[in-house]
């Protein structure tokens, strides 16, 4: 009798499952991916196979699932799909941040589909087909000026070319399914994502809430980053790579890392503040097991089940003057800008406010005074020893 | 069972034999349709996990990965895995149990994301000249004609009026009458109370209702029904708007495409033509939820009888809903087919009808009228909440979020959910549910682990502590669960 019980009716739209949409943000970075094959022998083209198979299975887990691959290079972050929606991509980007300026190779470009494809399910070979093309013109655009410029990788722009395009399916998405989120939430989420393009300091101080109910009922977006690289190099985006952490945090995005190589002190950070999945493949030979079982499931999924995560994250930040990861720092106290040594003239480089040094290096004098204080104050000859009001300045 | 909304295919699939299902899984689209749609999302990590292991998973191991408070998540996935014999316990070195996915499955999903068979699974796409293809908003409409000529039928729409551009073939008439959803007696046509329930489904539950059906009284007209259920499951994997070859298909997929097609399910120019359109009907069958706000449905309900052009541009942007119900029981349908307006008209009083407008209240007789026809309160809720308007889901949304966060927000007024369930309860005292009683345990250790058991994956239905006695849906799992302990 309890089964039909009208209290129950809560229970009638639990089935109601929205699709999730996996941002894969691959490391293409040559220098280390060289560097990778020649020590665990799993070259880019091996990479690549498991990625596809990985984007498969999470399509074929959901009928509206969606996948999108951005690719960050050395000299600029690029899509590798879906590429039509990105030609129409942001305003905002810097111009050699779109893609579609790159020149096609002729031979990639119209070559018939071999036949072994032909029973194979559309949307799968749509995502490979585009994915690999996009993927081979990237690296046969790249030319040996620009490898020899840099040994990093563009993760921040990638991390905003993903969010940028998850802020606009989630749009999309709401507006086709009845305005499952209100507008409010849009603007904000706008404002957000713009924000790191600029690279503000803003945007960081905004994490703060996040509406719950809309990420519960609309469409789950996550992204996963496969890194190779090392984030020594890419100490110079401290900032913007930040930003985009704490705009995923607002929006309750999950960022995953699957570290194949080197260290990654941001990216570790990027999972544990977003509640994300970190892992670093000890055997990079096993990727696709790797990616099948921590990184497929998505956040429904991900309640029930017990995810790797690092306990030991490594907090460490980069410097806003030199670019250098610190271990300790110099903090100015009104802009909350790091630095890795004293400032001259006592200037912040951020916001420019004058802070007070003092004898930096020398014996805190303050609790030598209290000592003195109390002494003093013993006999009673308060109104001559009291001299901590005097010295404060004025707002 | 929350995980399995499909709960029709799902039920007709478990109740084949073993066989069968070796046979279904040797081609990748049926692996893939059924990973899709059958399984709950726990399930869908748990092949994915171990479809690419060389060695079975430990079922430690795989205990471990769940978190403690997710146990009946788990074991409901185990059990539905089991059930449709994907997952299948093995036992290896050192008589560990472990888990591993059964081969035709397993081999025909990897294929199906990797593509490396040469079979013809996913079918082969024609190439017909730019002309001569059939756009996805013609193919639509089509979709929607027959549809809704077979549904028009079942209700009797012919006396309000529409006009029966459609004819139903012989096949789909005998189909319906076999399935019981109408009775033909003579020249009328009475619908039946499985028919009242089956109208009031939404498009996607109700595509499946008639391809089980069909696929059911395939071996009475001498098809194996293997064939055409995979059949079935290879139309759900095709590509919208896309045109595919029928050379390749065998005289019963031939006969089954010409059967389908009377129903919208799949559109051809003619029977004699080289290629075959899937419409919409086809393509959405693996996806759950989101089937209900495609163009189809919305122009199923919204705006039937016009132009093709303005009711998919308008489904398209606006989703589907047309019914606004207010706390007061009063009922606005924005609606002026003939179909929508006898089917508001099974629950509810009408009062006005204006072009595109219909009011109504719901009163306890007309909930009464529609209990007594045998439709339940619940195909009504599931009615109104799946063409809700998109003003009402807004509405509640907003609301919602702000004072109840755990609870999943439900479209209409919680007041009048409740009232129908209670009208309803005031005629139906007593349910009925077939299954089977556990009972005379020698203690009460022993009747505990198998009642608990039963209860975490899902199939206990009643227990009594003092009398030793527990009644389950399905005793298979429990036997084997009593058998183990042994």
């Amino acid at each position: 009798m309890n089964t039909i019980d009208a209290t129950e009716h809560y229970s009638t739209s639990a089935h109601d499952r929205p699709p999730s949409l996996l941002t894969v943000i691959l490391d293409t970075n040559p220098h280390a991916w060289a560097q990778l094959s020649s020590q665990s022998a799993l070259p880019l083209s091996t990479a690549v196979a498991n990625i596809l198979v990985f984007l498969n299975a999470h399509l074929a887990c959901n009928y509206a699932n969606e996948v999108a691959v951005v690719a960050s290079h050395t000299q600029k972050a690029t899509w590798l799909y879906p590429v039509a929606a990105a030609a129409a991509a942001d305003p905002n980007q810097p111009p050699g941040d779109k893609d579609g300026d790159t020149p096609m190779l002729p031979q990639t470009q119209n070559r018939p589909p071999p036949p072994h494809e032909m029973n194979k399910y559309r949307p799968f070979r749509i995502v490979e087909e585009q994915v690999t093309q996009n993927l081979h013109r990237l690296l046969g655009g790249t030319t040996a000026d620009d490898l020899s410029a840099t040994t990093s990788t563009l993760m921040a722009g990638a991390l905003t070319l993903a969010l940028s395009h998850i802020n606009r399916r989630t749009i999309a998405w709401a507006e086709a399914h009845g305005g499952e989120t209100d507008p409010n939430a849009h603007a904000n989420n706008n404002n957000t994502t713009t924000s790191t393009n600029t690279a503000g300091g803003g945007a960081a101080a905004a994490a703060s809430g996040g509406d719950k109910a809309s990420t519960e009922s609309g469409l789950q977006s996550r992204i996963l980053i496969l890194s190779v690289s090392s984030a020594t190099g890419a100490a110079h985006q401290y900032i913007p790579i930040m930003n985009a952490i704490f705009a995923c945090q607002r929006l309750q995005i999950p960022i995953d890392v699957c570290k194949l190589a080197g260290d990654a002190v941001f990216l570790q950070q990027a999972a544990d503040a977003t509640k994300g999945v970190y892992m670093a493949l000890a055997e990079p030979r096993g990727l696709l097991q790797y990616l099948m079982m921590a990184f497929l499931p998505d956040q429904r999924s991900r309640r029930h089940l017990i995810l790797p995560t690092r306990v030991d994250v490594d907090f460490r930040a980069a410097c806003f003057c030199h670019r250098r990861v610190v271990d300790i720092g110099f903090v100015c106290s009104i802009c909350l800008s790091i630095f890795c040594e004293p400032l001259e003239k006592g200037e912040c480089l951020t916001c420019g406010s004058v802070l007070e040094m003092g004898d930096y290096g020398a014996k805190p004098a303050v609790v030598a005074r209290k000592k003195k204080k109390k002494k003093v104050r013993g006999p009673g000859n308060g109104a001559s020893a009291t001299p901590t009001p005097t010295p404060t300045p004025g707002p | 069972m929350a995980a399995a909304p499909s709960s029709r295919p799902f039920e007709y699939l478990e109740s084949l034999p073993g066989t069968v299902f070796f046979k279904l899984y040797q081609q990748p689209s049926t692996a893939l349709a059924i990973f899709r749609r059958m399984l709950p999302d726990l399930a869908k990590c748990f092949v994915m996990a171990l479809l690419y292991l060389k060695d079975p998973l430990p079922a430690a191991d795989l205990e471990v990965w769940v978190k403690s408070e997710s146990l009946k998540e788990r074991d409901n996935a185990l059990s539905i895995l089991g059930r449709l014999h994907i997952l299948s316990n093995t036992v290896i070195a050192n008589n560990v149990r472990a888990y591993m996915v059964t081969n035709p499955f397993a081999a025909s999903l990897r294929h199906a994301l990797t593509g490396a068979e040469q079979t013809q699974s996913f079918g082969v796409l024609a190439h017909p000249s730019n002309a001569a293809a059939v756009s996805i908003a013609n193919l639509d409409d089509y979709a929607r004609r027959q549809w809704e000529g077979v549904l028009g039928y079942m209700v009797g729409t012919s006396g309000l009026g529409i006009q029966r551009d459609v004819n139903l073939s012989k096949g789909v008439k005998q189909l319906l009458q076999a399935g019981h959803l109408v009775e033909i007696r003579g020249a009328r046509v009475d619908i039946t109370k499985d028919g009242f329930a089956f109208v009031l489904q939404d498009v996607s539950t109700q595509v499946w209702h008639i391809l089980i059906l069909y696929v059911e009284s395939a071996e009475a007209i001498g098809m194996d029904s293997v064939e055409v259920l995979s059949f079935v499951f290879l139309l759900s994997s095709l590509e919208l708007g896309q045109s595919y070859e029928k050379r390749h298909l065998t005289a019963n997929q031939l006969r089954t495409l010409a059967d389908l097609a009377d129903f919208g399910i799949v559109y051809q120019e003619s029977p004699e033509a080289a290629h075959f359109y899937p419409t919409r009907l086809a393509t959405t069958l693996t996806s759950d939820s989101s089937a209900l706000s495609n163009p189809i449905a919305g122009s199923l309900a919204g705006n039937p009888t016009g132009d093709p052009s303005s009711s998919s541009s308008a489904a398209n942007k606006a989703g589907t809903g047309f019914i606004i119900i207010e706390t007061n029981y009063r009922l606005y349908a924005y609606t002026s087919s003939p179909l929508q307006i006898s089917l508001i008209a099974l629950f509810t009083t009408l009062k006005y009808r204006f072009p595109n407008l219909i009011t109504g209240k719901i009163t306890r007789q007309s909930i009464r009228r529609a209990v007594e026809m045998g439709i339940t309160a619940d195909q009504i809720i599931s009615y109104l909440s799946t063409h809700a308007h998109p003003q009402m889901r807004k509405h509640n949304t907003s609301r919602s979020t702000s004072n109840q966060a755990g609870i999943p927000q439900s479209i209409l007024p919680p007041t009048v959910v409740d009232q129908i369930r209670l009208w309803q309860l005031e005629r139906d005292r007593v349910q009925a549910t077939a299954g089977f009683l556990f009972k005379d345990f020698v203690s009460l250790a022993e009747y505990e682990a198998p009642c608990r058991y039963a209860e975490e994956i899902g199939v206990l239905v009643w227990k009594s502590d003092r009398k030793r006695m527990f009644f389950v849906t399905r005793h298979e799992q429990v036997a084997a669960f009593l058998r183990s302990r042994k």
